[in-house]
C-alpha cells in the first residue's frame, strides 16, 4: 500500500502539527539542563535510583499479595506511612479536651466546677440553691432535684413554689447569665437517689423555700455586719463553701 | 433619416398595466435564498468560513453541553476545596455575652489532597481529598498502585470536591488542616443521615394516618389510598410516597457558622447540627449561598500550605519515579530482588522511567501553557 497516501489525503496543518510535535519531541530529548537519571547513573554508579527519591520520600514498606490457591507472592506495592514527623493523627477524643478549655474560658477561677464537683462540700441534690441570673430580676432559689453533668453543658435543676404553683427551672453552671449560685440550706441526709424526681408527688413535695432563703438572707447579713460573731453553723458553712467564690464571679 | 413610429400609447398602456408592478416584484425575491433547512448564520450572506464550527463561525456560544453546563453552574460552585471529618459529638459552646449555642465538633484526620481534577483531562475542575488510615492489607492491589503513585499512604475514605477554575487545585500530598477555615465562615456540611430501617408512611412521610376509634378496624397507620380508580387510569402514578427505606441519604445543612478551629485538636466547632450519629464521615466546603472567603484569606491559606509542604511537588515526583521503577519491575516479575533490596534499575530501565517523568513535564507544561 501507498504510505504516504493517507497523509496526502489529509489537509496540510496536520503536517504541521506533526511536524511541531516531533520538533518539541526533539528538543525535550535533546535539553542538557534538564536532569537526568541516566547521567545521574553514570556520575555515580553505586546508587540505585535518584538521589532526590530517597531523601525527600519517607521510608516504604512493601504489601505484599500472596495468591490464595498457590501461596506464592502475585505482587507487591510500596506502602508509605500514614503517620509521619509531619502528619500525626490527632488525639481519637477530642470532647474532654474541648470542655476542659472552655470551662477554663468561663471558670477561670473553678468556682463553679469546684461547687458540683464530687466532693465533700460541694452542692448536691436535696440541697437548696440560689441562683442569681445577670438578666432576670429576683435571684431564683429551689431545692436541687437533679445535677446533670456534661463538661461544659451541666446543668442544675431547681424546684420551688411561686404562689402556690410548682415551678422548676434548669440553670446551665458556666453560663455567664448565671451571676451566682449560692447554697441556701445544705439536706441533712444524703439523699439515696440521683434525681429526686419523687419530689414532685404531693407526700414529698418541698413546697415554697422562701422562708429558707428568708432566715438565710437574715442569717447572712448579721455575720456580715459582724453583729452575731457565732453565727449558725448552716450559714457559715454557706458562706465559706465554694459557694461564696461562684458568687464573687 | 426618419425616426420610426412608436406605438406610444399602446406601450405606456402595457407598461403601467403590468410590467412597472411585474419588475418590482422580480427584484425583491419571495423565496429566500438560503433555506433553514440546510443551517443558518448570523453573518452576512457573502462570508465563506473556511472552517466548520470553530469560534469564528459566527455562531453564538451553545448553551448546552459541558462548557454551557460548568459556565451555568460556575456560580454556585466554591472557589476552593473543601475537607473532610470525622462527626465527633454535640456539646454546647457558651458565648461571652451568656448565648449558650448548640454546636457541633468535627474532627479531621490526616486530611491530604491526592488528585487535581482539570477540565481537559476529566471535564471538570475539582480535587481528590482522602481522610485517615487504612490497613494496607485492607485495600485492593489497584488502589495500592494508585496510592504508590501519589507518595501517600492509604486513606480510610476518599472523596473530590468541585472548584470553579484552575485556581481552586491544589499542590498534591499536602495536608489540609482546621486552619483552612477562619472563625465565622459559612460553610455547608454534607453527610449522611442516620438510617432509620424500613418505615411507615407516617414516620416517612408525615402522612395523617387515621381515626383511633369511629369504626375504625386495623387500619390506624396505614397510608390509605394510593391514588383515584377507574377514570384515572386505575393505576399508582409514579413518585407517590409509600413506605420504605428511610435515612441514610446525603443531608446537606447550608450556612453553617464555624465557631472554633484547633489545630492541635484537629477540629473544627459548627453551629448546630449535622446529619448522622457520631463517627459519621461528613464532607465540609465554603457555603455556596454566601460569598467566598476573602482573597486575602484564600492567598494566606494557600502560602501556608507551601510553608508547611515546601517539597511537595518534588515529593510527588519522586513518588512518581519509584512507582514507575516498580511498575516496570512487576511489568518483569523481578518482584523478589525489589523486596531482598539488591535489586538495581538497568541503565534503560532508568531512561525509560526518566522519559515519562519528562513526558509528564511537558504534559503540565502544555496545560500551564494552555
Amino acid at each position: 500500500m501507498n504510505v504516504a497516501a493517507p497523509l496526502a489525503r489529509r489537509p496540510l496543518g496536520c503536517l504541521k502539527t506533526s511536524f511541531r510535535q516531533a520538533r518539541q519531541q526533539q528538543k525535550m530529548f535533546s535539553s542538557t539542563s534538564r536532569r537526568r537519571m541516566a547521567t545521574a547513573v553514570e556520575t555515580t554508579p553505586s546508587s540505585s535510583s535518584t538521589p532526590s527519591s530517597s531523601s525527600i520520600l519517607p521510608p516504604l514498606k512493601f504489601q505484599k499479595i500472596v495468591d490464595r490457591r498457590t501461596r506464592t507472592l502475585r505482587t507487591a506495592f510500596a506502602v508509605y506511612p500514614s503517620t509521619t514527623p509531619g502528619l500525626a493523627p490527632p488525639p481519637p477524643n477530642p470532647m474532654p479536651a474541648l470542655d476542659e478549655a472552655q470551662i477554663k474560658r468561663m471558670d477561670p477561677t473553678g468556682a463553679r466546677t469546684a461547687l458540683f464537683a464530687k466532693t465533700r462540700d460541694a452542692a448536691r441534690v436535696g440541697d437548696v440553691l440560689m441562683v442569681t441570673h445577670r438578666r432576670g430580676g429576683e435571684p431564683f432559689a429551689g431545692v436541687c432535684l437533679s445535677i446533670r453533668r456534661q463538661g461544659i453543658d451541666t446543668a442544675i435543676l431547681l424546684r420551688n413554689h411561686l404562689g402556690k404553683v410548682g415551678v422548676e427551672m434548669w440553670f446551665k453552671i458556666y453560663n455567664k447569665n448565671v451571676a451566682g449560685i449560692e447554697i441556701v440550706k445544705r439536706r441533712k441526709k444524703r439523699a439515696r437517689r440521683a434525681r429526686l424526681t419523687y419530689m414532685r408527688k404531693p407526700k414529698h413535695d418541698m413546697g415554697s423555700v422562701e422562708d429558707l432563703v428568708f432566715a438565710w438572707k437574715k442569717a447572712r447579713k448579721v455575720y456580715a455586719t459582724g453583729k452575731g460573731g457565732a453565727a449558725k453553723a448552716g450559714g457559715k458553712k454557706a458562706k465559706g463553701g465554694p459557694a461564696a467564690a461562684a458568687k464573687k464571679k | 433619416m426618419s425616426i420610426p413610429r412608436l406605438p406610444v400609447v399602446r406601450c405606456w398602456r402595457q407598461l403601467s398595466s403590468s410590467g412597472l408592478p411585474k419588475l418590482a416584484t422580480r427584484s425583491l425575491s419571495t423565496t429566500p435564498s438560503l433555506s433553514v433547512k440546510y443551517g443558518w448564520s448570523t453573518q452576512s450572506k457573502h462570508f465563506r468560513p473556511t472552517r466548520f464550527n470553530q469560534v469564528t463561525a459566527g455562531l453564538p456560544a451553545p448553551t448546552t453541553g459541558p462548557a454551557a453546563a460548568l459556565k451555568r453552574k460556575a456560580q454556585s460552585t466554591p472557589i476552593r476545596a473543601g475537607v473532610l471529618a470525622i462527626k465527633k459529638g454535640m456539646t454546647a459552646f457558651m458565648g461571652r455575652t451568656g448565648a449558650r449555642i448548640p454546636c457541633t465538633v468535627l474532627q479531621l484526620d490526616r486530611v491530604q489532597t491526592l488528585l487535581n481534577k482539570t477540565r481537559k483531562d476529566h471535564g471538570y475542575w475539582a480535587v481528590q481529598v482522602g481522610l485517615g488510615a487504612r490497613d494496607p492489607s485492607n485495600i485492593t492491589a489497584p488502589m495500592l498502585g494508585y496510592y504508590e503513585a501519589k507518595g501517600v499512604a492509604p486513606k480510610e475514605i476518599l472523596a473530590e470536591f468541585r472548584v470553579r477554575d484552575e485556581k481552586g487545585l491544589l499542590p498534591i500530598g499536602v495536608e489540609l488542616k482546621p486552619d483552612w477555615f477562619y472563625i465565622g465562615q459559612r460553610v455547608d456540611v454534607r453527610s449522611n443521615s442516620r438510617g432509620q430501617g424500613f418505615a411507615g408512611g407516617m414516620k416517612r412521610h408525615g402522612f395523617a394516618g387515621q381515626e383511633a376509634s369511629h369504626g375504625n378496624s386495623k387500619n390506624h397507620r396505614t397510608i390509605g389510598s394510593a391514588g383515584p380508580s377507574q377514570g384515572s387510569g386505575s393505576r399508582v402514578l409514579p413518585g407517590k410516597k409509600m413506605p420504605g427505606r428511610m435515612g441514610n441519604e446525603r443531608v446537606t445543612v447550608q450556612n453553617l457558622p464555624i465557631l472554633m478551629i484547633d489545630n492541635d485538636l484537629g477540629i473544627v466547632v459548627v453551629k448546630g447540627a449535622v446529619a448522622g450519629p457520631k463517627g459519621a464521615i461528613v464532607k465540609i466546603q465554603d457555603a455556596v449561598k454566601k460569598p467566598p472567603p476573602p482573597q486575602e484569606f484564600v492567598d494566606k491559606t494557600l502560602k501556608t500550605l507551601e510553608e508547611r509542604f515546601p517539597d511537595a511537588d518534588a515529593r510527588l515526583q519522586a513518588a512518581r519515579g519509584k512507582h514507575l521503577e516498580l511498575k516496570a519491575a512487576r511489568r518483569e516479575k523481578r518482584l523478589n530482588e525489589i523486596l531482598t533490596g539488591n535489586w538495581e534499575p538497568t541503565e534503560e530501565q532508568a531512561k525509560m522511567v526518566e522519559q515519562a517523568l519528562a513526558m509528564d513535564e511537558a504534559n503540565e507544561e502544555q496545560q500551564v501553557r494552555a
